[in-house]
């Protein structure tokens, strides 16, 4: 399946399926194909530790903290396709751990910016990115990949 | 108590390609300091499909071996040759100690057999004495006791004869029996192990022989190994989940296992089906899918001192 093609079904999906906004391409030299990257409706990524930090600091603040979403990086791939650790590892040193908008948003002053819990959105954040897996019948399934060793999630 | 430790030397025993420890201090040494688990693998001779609850020995993966062998805290012995030399060996101190502990084991056979004996001696002289409460004198009792006295004592001092002549036995033909001490003689056994063989750990096997039976050992994984022990992970096999090692934050006591890992080789094509199965199946289990690959050294010329680098990556199911 032609690359183009591969990164529309999956564009598509996110926009009318999962109500994904500002969706963009990005094309860079350095990378083995076009990674697509946009906003979530909701949070998506969650790190385990990052939830502790989250929960000791509402209990600090007695109030709820907005959870708002972040945005991610997409890399569309046919389930058919066979990858290397080698070209996963050209992928994650290529990118940044921020999609470009989200970085710019991040830049802007936040409330409790240097807050253990605000730490995750910025600096500690660690580069992941959502696989997205394109079968013949068209459905797509999401996972994430993370660089280096990342707990799993209490879910 | 801690450099003691740190020099210990866990003695791997090499058995048809296998790699087992025998010693269960160096057992709770490998877990408690290098944080290798490894798999127990005995069970009862009598009762061989008893598999739930397995003791001694304990296999190693080769990379666990070989990860012993480049921590020098370990050597490899290969079992086959290292019995033949020790047994034919010309060292005739260590011969005589061998014998020596021979003898040991059958006295203490011999001794058991009696004890067992007069048990059950007591036993039926009890039911007799029962039985005839009324004609029973304490003489006969008493006369019989002093009876089973002497036999032990013939019975000693004929171990004892044969602990001086134990020396002789092999390089001259055995000398004449004293006759009369025959009469209940050493039972014959089968030593269950041969560690009295080994007592006395030579230095010499540390060096030559282990490490160029290390050299021949390497297996794919042990960079990925090598990784993820040296970050304080603990690894089981990890086939119940389907992948390489089931890899735990800290001892598997304590624990569950936060990944299911693989080890591909760095340009190995791994079918996109298994990173999403696997990662299904980690997530259904509340583990991530680790995967991982050692970079070749020529890439980056920087890479030098510090060895390999591996690259590890983890999948989970995002829930969308």
């Amino acid at each position: 399946m032609h690359l183009a093609a591969l990164s529309k079904i999956v564009l598509k999906n996110l926009e009318f399926q999962h109500d994904w906004t500002s969706l963009q391409e990005h094309v860079q030299s350095n990378l083995p194909r076009s990674l697509l990257f946009g906003l979530p409706p909701k949070r998506l990524y969650v790190h385990p530790d990052e939830q502790i930090d989250i929960i000791k600091a509402e209990k600090q603040l007695k109030e709820r903290i907005p959870q708002e979403p972040e945005f991610e990086w997409v890399l569309p791939l046919h389930l058919s396709e066979k990858w290397s650790p080698c070209q996963f590892a050209a992928v994650f040193d290529a990118i940044e751990a921020i999609p470009p908008p989200g970085a710019a948003q991040e830049s802007v002053g936040l409330d409790y910016a240097d807050a253990p819990w605000r730490l995750w959105r910025g600096p500690k954040r660690g580069k992941r990115i959502l696989l997205a897996t394109v079968q013949d019948d068209s459905t797509v399934t999401y996972y994430w990949i993370h660089d280096g060793l990342v707990k799993p999630r209490q879910n | 108590m801690a450099a003691a430790a740190s020099e210990r030397q866990v003695r791997i025993s090499r058995i048809a390609g296998r790699y087992l420890v025998f010693d269960i201090e160096d057992v709770v040494h490998m877990r408690r300091h290098h944080g290798i688990c490894a798999v127990l693998t005995g069970t009862m001779p009598q009762n061989p499909t008893q598999n739930l609850f397995l003791g001694l020995p304990i296999e190693l993966h080769a990379e666990e071996a070989k990860l012993l062998v480049d921590k020098k805290a370990g050597y490899i012995a290969d079992e086959l040759s290292e019995h033949l030399s020790r047994l034919t060996g010309p060292d005739e101190a260590a011969r005589k100690a061998y014998i020596q502990s021979l003898k040991r084991q059958r006295r203490a056979a011999h001794a058991a057999f009696e004890e067992e004996k007069a048990k059950v001696r007591a036993q039926h002289q009890g039911k007799r004495k029962a039985g005839k409460k009324a004609k029973q004198t304490p003489a006969v009792a008493a006369e019989s006791a002093e009876d089973d006295a002497s036999t032990i004592g013939v019975a000693a001092a004929a171990a004892a004869a044969e602990g001086e002549q134990g020396e002789s036995l092999f390089s001259t033909a055995p000398p004449k029996q004293p006759a009369a001490a025959r009469e209940s003689p050493l039972p014959g056994i089968t030593p269950t192990t041969s560690s009295d063989l080994l007592l006395p750990c030579p230095a010499r096997t540390v060096g030559d022989s282990s490490s160029s039976m290390a050299k021949d050992l390497s297996p794919s994984s042990y960079p990925f190994y090598r990784y993820l022990n040296s970050r304080g992970y603990y690894t089981t096999p990890g086939l119940r989940f389907g992948g390489d090692y089931s890899v735990y934050p800290g001892d598997p006591f304590r624990y569950h296992a936060h990944y299911l890992a693989n080890s591909y080789g760095w340009d190995e094509e791994i079918p996109m089906l298994d990173l999403v199965t696997s990662g299904r199946l980690g997530t259904a289990v509340k583990k991530s899918f680790l995967f991982g690959a050692e970079k070749p050294a020529n890439e980056g010329a920087v890479a030098g001192a510090g060895g390999s680098e591996v690259r590890v990556f983890c999948v989970e199911w995002a829930g969308m």
